[in-house]
């Protein structure tokens, strides 16, 4: 797949604020999947999540690691849920 | 249906749009805070959700807990944003013509909404510190 470059919106909720320590990034990017992303996304923080217990989503729906990311995408990503 | 409130619950209106002329039993959960978590003094807590999100799964939950078991009508509501001790985080509402169903899917919903929609507690403890609730 070739490299294009995309303009994408990533979502922090939960710890995940705190590990990357904003809520919200803009950014443009040449990966292509999830995965690459997230990969891409550590390099920015000084942890590195567990990731089994991660969650994305693309534009408000949940995806696999695998999926990709087209332009003008917002991507989230999720920490365990804890309401109730 | 599922929804989130950024307002106090309305448990009487939740629990008359549960009514049902066919219905015989109604089976109802509420979740409060609690002053205590994991050995800790809690003095609030701050639920976050992803709205979009939160509200699709939630729905998705009460679908399928129609499908599984023979209720006729089921409600879900998420509290968010700052609660003090004792207020109503979650109320589960169901309705069927026998009880059996309705406890099953009041137990169902409310477990899958807590394992699957996107809502993280914040709690602040009686220490002054906060950190964010890992799941139960």
């Amino acid at each position: 797949m070739k490299n294009t470059s995309k303009n994408i919106t990533i979502l922090f909720f939960g710890k995940l604020k705190e590990t990357w320590k904003t809520s919200e990034l803009k950014q443009t990017t040449q990966v292509n999947t999830i995965e690459e992303l997230y990969i891409e996304l550590l390099k920015e923080c000084d942890e590195e999540p567990h990731k089994a217990s991660i969650k994305a989503a693309i534009n408000d729906e949940f995806v696999s690691w695998d999926s990709s990311i087209n332009d003008n995408d917002t991507i989230a990503f999720l920490p365990p849920a804890s309401g109730g | 249906m599922f929804d989130i409130s950024e307002d106090k619950i309305n448990e009487s209106e939740l629990r008359k749009k549960t009514r049902d002329s066919a219905c015989g039993g109604f089976v109802c959960f509420e979740g409060w805070v609690r002053d205590h978590n994991q050995g800790k003094a809690v003095q609030k807590l701050a639920y976050e959700a992803y709205p979009k999100l939160a509200i699709k799964e939630g729905n998705k939950i009460i679908s399928q807990a129609k499908e599984k078991f023979a209720i006729k009508k089921a409600f879900c509501t998420h509290r968010v944003g700052l609660l003090e001790i004792g207020d109503m985080a979650v109320w589960v509402g169901v309705s069927a013509a026998h009880r059996d169903a309705a406890f099953k899917a009041c137990r169902y919903i409310l477990d899958e909404v807590k394992s699957r929609v996107p809502i993280w507690k914040n709690e602040t403890w009686t220490d002054g510190e906060s950190g964010w609730v890992e799941q139960e």
